[in-house]
């Protein structure tokens, strides 16, 4: 179903830029983005490369530190009271401002990228995953106590089994941000990146080019979310077993 | 017994041990002393030198492309990395020292003298200011005057807004009746095409050559010609002055090469765009091509050689500043730019 309305608007897209005899400058028709995205593949590749290289080590610091921020808020009260507001606060900083502040405390080596994908990704783990994590289930509580559970048992028992679907919603999101994280990080100041191809692509007014671009993120992003998806299904599968 | 013998074995062992590793330590002890003898006499070992842009690449960096590519700054002994940064952002990083050396316009350079922030200018990419207002023919914008009632689509800085003001005020119009609207990096030709904006101020050797190549007519109004005081250098390349005081034998090689660059630039202006495209290769070709040729004429313009800054642009510009409150000291523009390295 999703994929007929999307290939009824990429249709209807096609047919408007047609019959309205739009300029490709003002906005390119979907053949034309195509023929665009084969006549850039292999530069479009090299810079897809960089940034992915961007995003999986900006999501995987952010993988990381996200589950073992959302355990410990999740387990402990007073260590959630004290850092949600600071992880709410970083959500709320425009990045685009900070930028070249970056760029002037890291340089434009690999690290002032990452930092920025991690606190993109960093917080809808944690978030989530915490959240989850203190959803009280007291049935079960109740049967892992009379079973001679302490607290930290039943946590590791229940709770964590019960809150993976919580961490994986936030692993998703996470994972669609960090692309377009890494774009954003490149905008800091770089030589490579699917974000400087776009703003060449921009400044020199090649619209097809900057559409063909921005498929690209689009297909990477959603590529990420399927792969996250796809690792969900087994890991709870086989926790349900 | 045994104990001895193991005791003994054992002082063998770290005997035998020992000179290995003494003379490995040795080893490398010298091959350390050596490679940093040899990197304080020669060049073999190039300097690292980055370079940021002011934005996006475009022709006006063509010269610094050039002297990359063609091998200038190697012979110099550097090794320049050209970095695309943050619009906007280059002042701050060629101050706190991350990139040595940038781009920039007499007015980002005026800006951060003003606030203390010590950025020099050390050459002007383009002698002449060749930017100006443009729109569409239909609209007939022909002079500043036309301005009553028309949109302009800018980046929303205080200092656009003066120079349109300015420019009225002395043709008698009224400012009042300019709709200002922030468009940002919005394209020029977007804007105007779907009727969003009436006229912008863009490059005449950028967006100006991509109206011709694009059959679009436009009407141009050339900033510097309307009003000397506009014609200031833009852009310009800066760097800090504690290399200018602590490292100036670095400024000079730098500039030795991104000269030749330019004068390449000049004289070949089409293998000049081959060497942009080949290194840019995101770049539209043929407005690259043609804003090439459009820039050999204008790099140098009418000065004796390339690079070379006026001090009278400087103090005409900064003074306006002044006068219009953008700047709450006047500075002394002879410490803002230097032709020192302009050989």
């Amino acid at each position: 179903m999703p994929v007929a309305v999307a290939l009824a608007f990429i249709v209807l897209w096609q047919l408007a830029v047609d019959i309205f005899d739009i300029e490709a400058f003002i906005l390119p028709g979907p053949v034309n983005i195509l023929r665009s995205l084969y006549k850039e593949r292999e530069l479009l590749l090299s810079h897809a490369l960089v940034t992915l290289g961007e995003a999986f080590a900006g999501f995987g610091i952010a993988v990381v530190a996200g589950i073992c921020f959302g355990l410990l808020m999740g387990f402990c009260e007073p260590v959630r009271i004290a850092l949600y507001p600071i992880f709410v606060v970083s959500q709320t900083i425009p990045l685009i401002v900070l930028a070249p502040l970056f760029a002037v405390w890291f340089g434009f080596g690999f690290l002032p990228k990452v930092i920025i994908i991690v606190l993109v990704c960093f917080f809808p783990i944690a978030v989530t995953f915490a959240q989850d994590l203190l959803k009280v289930d007291e049935d079960m509580d109740f049967m892992l106590r009379v079973m001679g559970a302490g607290r930290w048992k039943s946590f590791v028992l229940a709770r964590i089994p019960k809150a993976l679907p919580g961490l994986f919603s936030g692993l998703k999101i996470a994972a669609t941000y960090s692309i377009m994280g890494a774009v954003i990080s490149e905008w800091v100041g770089a030589k490579k990146g699917l974000g400087i191809f776009m703003t060449r692509a921009m400044t020199s007014f090649r619209t097809a080019a900057l559409f063909a671009d921005v498929v690209l993120i689009v297909v990477l992003s959603l590529g990420l979310y399927k792969l996250i998806e796809l690792i969900e299904k087994k890991i709870i599968n086989h926790a349900d077993i | 017994m045994l104990i001895y013998k193991e005791k003994g074995r054992s002082r063998m062992k770290t005997g035998k041990m020992i000179k290995p590793i003494v003379s490995f330590i040795i080893i490398i002890a010298f091959v350390i002393a050596f490679t940093a003898c040899s990197s304080g006499k020669k060049p073999d070992t190039p300097e690292k030198v980055t370079f940021v842009l002011d934005w996006a690449p475009n022709t006006n960096h063509t010269g610094i492309y050039v002297a990359k590519e063609k091998g200038f700054y190697r012979d110099q002994g550097l090794e320049v990395e050209i970095i695309q940064p943050q619009e906007g952002s280059s002042d701050t990083i060629v101050a706190s020292g991350k990139a040595q050396f940038g781009i920039s316009y007499q007015e980002g350079v005026t800006y951060a003298r003003a606030a203390g922030v010590p950025l020099v200018s050390i050459a002007a990419v383009i002698q002449h200011n060749t930017s100006g207002f443009a729109s569409l023919k239909e609209k007939n914008i022909l002079s500043p005057k036309d301005f009553e009632g028309k949109t302009y689509g800018g980046w929303g800085s205080e200092t656009e807004i003066a120079t349109i003001k300015y420019l009225m005020d002395q043709e008698g119009a009224d400012f009042s009746k300019v709709n200002i609207m922030t468009t940002g990096d919005a394209d020029f030709f977007q804007a105007s095409a779907s009727g969003q904006i009436d006229f912008a101020w863009i490059f005449e050797g950028w967006a100006g050559i991509e109206a011709k190549l694009k059959g679009i007519e436009l009407n141009y109004i050339d900033l510097g010609r309307i009003a000397p005081v506009f014609d200031y250098y833009t852009p310009v390349i800066i760097t800090n002055e504690d290399i200018l005081k602590n490292n100036k034998e670095l400024a000079e090689s730098f500039m030795k090469a991104t000269i030749k660059g330019y004068e390449f630039a000049i004289e070949n202006p089409d293998e000049a765009a081959e060497i942009m495209i080949s290194a840019v290769p995101e770049l539209n070709r043929e407005l690259v091509v043609e804003s090439q040729r459009f820039l050999a004429e204008h790099y140098k313009g009418d000065a004796e050689k390339w690079g070379l800054q006026k001090q009278e642009v400087w103090q005409r510009y900064t003074d306006w500043m002044y006068e219009n409150g953008f700047i709450e000291e006047n500075i002394d523009v002879t410490k803002a730019y230097t032709n020192e390295f302009i050989k």
